[in-house]
């Protein structure tokens, strides 16, 4: 059995990734994977976006040659193109709106699976394990009212509880990731996000050996 | 192909026995009154009953018939077997409210704010009022039992917004009584806890009210799509805005799946041909060029039918008896 203090850890872990890169690119990268190797479903897809492209070019097509015969002249001429577009350009909407909302679906699952895989999960191990001891400190370390707080909210009196250990991990993950983030950028010399991004630092003493004057 | 022409007149539509509604609209100005009530004059003569409703607010069928109609049919004096009558779209809701008397205002006041809101809602509905005078109208001409309807619509924008209201009202009828399914028990309650409904009426008898509507609804919606019972003449001018509605509005009614399969070209000059008028030979020239495109489009799948314009106004029985005759014979343009 996988250890329960490095399956919150994990879960933690999991949590600040999807947090970082965002729902959405979650949500691309599992589209990506689970759809496109099945061959089928890339073939029907891939065969509905060429098919929704060359109707989206037959409206363009019939829409330029509607503009080019001029409605007063060539009324007969005009409405007979002016129908088929309207044809084609129905059938295109209606193309488009069934490739979105299978998109639409797909997400919404994904979003469904990803909660419960992560924070559903989250909820029931607390809930599971609440009630259990991650580990037990050396009994004198830290005072009486301390232990109470450390096995916040049911643990036994000495031991430190899921919740508290969860809390422990995502502050870690959290600080060694904003660390890694600020070497990354200090290395680069370049601010890597916000509205200036892509401007030097400003730093002083320019160099890494450059020794600073008192 | 010469021979796939359908004929140039509007008998087809007299012979058509099986003909109930008969829808005639198109721009404004382009002589829809004067159309529907010749229409209905040479109706007259090949059936027993014909009625005329105007549901154009401006209410020209007074006018036309040169006689006074009302909210109620009346016979047209002149022509047997004719009857007209006038309603107003948006003012008979209204009526509708107000005949309800102080009970229902009381009502809704008994309601407080939820039943202002549940009238807010139920009028916000687009087209709402209309399709309820609508569906009133029908629901009295149905009792009525003439053998043909004439409606004289009012201009295009409205026409079809009026042709649409039974899939609208169906579908937000639907979802009012699946509401009212769903909470009808919390509504029940709420009613009761204030004294009850007027007149001892029950949340279920509005209910079944509302159904009864409905199906009287999808009943009509049914009969306006049967191209054996239903049919819709656009009139309209040989020039181009005219024309252009007109295509719109036939694509659309084909969207409605409503049947239309004659067109009325009112208004043409035949000048004489050593007529002097230049403006007359003008407008002759620009309107040979529309009516070309005209039959070009429509001659095959349509009853293109060509009325002058005459040099006095067409009004009055006498007048629109004469004028009718040309719906049946096609004119003939004098040398």
């Amino acid at each position: 059995m996988v250890s329960v203090l490095l399956l919150v850890f994990l879960l933690q872990l999991a949590i600040h990734l999807v947090n970082t890169f965002g729902a959405k690119a979650v949500n691309e990268l599992v589209f990506t994977i689970t759809i496109s190797p099945e061959k089928e479903v890339t073939a029907n897809s891939s065969k509905d976006a060429d098919e929704s492209a060359t109707l989206r070019r037959e409206v363009v097509r019939l829409n330029r040659e509607m503009k080019a015969v001029s409605a007063q002249d060539d009324f007969a001429k005009w409405a007979r193109i002016r129908r088929e577009h309207d044809k084609a350009k129905d059938k295109y909407d209606k193309q488009s709106a069934s490739l979105t909302s299978f998109r639409t679906t797909f997400d919404r699952l994904i979003t469904a699976a990803r909660w419960l895989g992560t924070q559903g999960l989250q909820f029931f191990c607390n809930a599971y394990f609440s009630k259990e001891a991650m580990f037990w400190l050396p009994q004198g370390w830290v005072p009486s009212h301390v232990e109470w707080v450390l096995g916040f909210p049911r643990a036994p009196q000495g031991a430190v509880s899921i919740n508290i250990w969860s809390m422990a991990c995502a502050s870690v993950i959290a600080m060694v990731s904003e660390g890694a983030r600020a070497g990354l950028t200090l290395r680069e010399g370049r601010v890597r996000e916000g509205a200036n991004k892509g401007e030097k630092l400003k730093m002083e003493g320019g160099g890494v050996g450059g020794k600073k004057e008192l | 192909m010469a021979d796939a022409e359908m004929e140039a007149s509007l008998k087809p539509i007299i012979d058509q026995k099986s003909l109930k509604w008969i829808f005639v609209g198109g721009k404004g100005g382009v002589g829809k009154t004067t159309t529907s009530c010749s229409l209905a004059v040479q109706m007259a003569k090949a059936r027993k009953s014909v009625l005329l409703i105007s549901t154009d607010p401006a209410h020209n069928l007074s006018d036309a018939f040169g006689m006074k109609f009302g909210k109620d049919a009346r016979p047209v004096t002149g022509v047997e077997g004719l009857a007209a009558m006038e309603i107003d779209p948006n003012g008979s809701i209204n009526d509708l409210i107000s005949a309800g008397g102080d009970d229902a205002q009381e009502a809704m006041q008994g309601l407080g704010g939820v039943g202002s809101m549940f009238q807010d809602m139920a009028f916000s509905i687009p087209g709402v009022d209309e399709a309820m005078s609508f569906a009133e109208v029908l629901k009295q001409v149905k009792g009525m039992e003439y053998e043909v309807v004439i409606f004289d619509t009012a201009p295009t924008g409205h026409t079809l917004r009026f042709l649409q209201f039974p899939t609208v009202l169906e579908k937000a009828l639907d979802k009012l009584s699946q509401l009212s399914k769903q909470f009808g028990g919390m509504i029940n309650n709420l009613v009761s806890a204030r004294g009850g409904l007027p007149n001892g009426q029950s949340f279920d008898d509005v209910l079944k009210r509302m159904e009864e509507l409905q199906s009287t609804i999808g009943d009509v919606n049914k009969q306006f799509k049967n191209a054996d019972l239903t049919t819709f003449i656009p009139v309209m001018i040989p020039e181009f805005l005219s024309l252009y509605e007109t295509e719109r509005m036939i694509q659309e009614l084909g969207n409605y799946e409503i049947d239309t399969h004659a067109i009325v070209v009112n208004q043409l000059l035949f000048p004489k041909k050593d007529n002097p008028c230049e403006q007359c030979n003008a407008r002759r020239k620009m309107q040979k060029k529309y009516l070309e495109q005209i039959d070009d489009l429509y001659g095959e799948d349509f009853n293109v039918v060509k009325m002058p314009l005459l040099v006095n106004e067409v009004r009055g029985v006498e007048s629109i008896t004469k004028f009718s005759e040309m719906l049946i014979k096609p004119y003939e343009a004098p040398q």
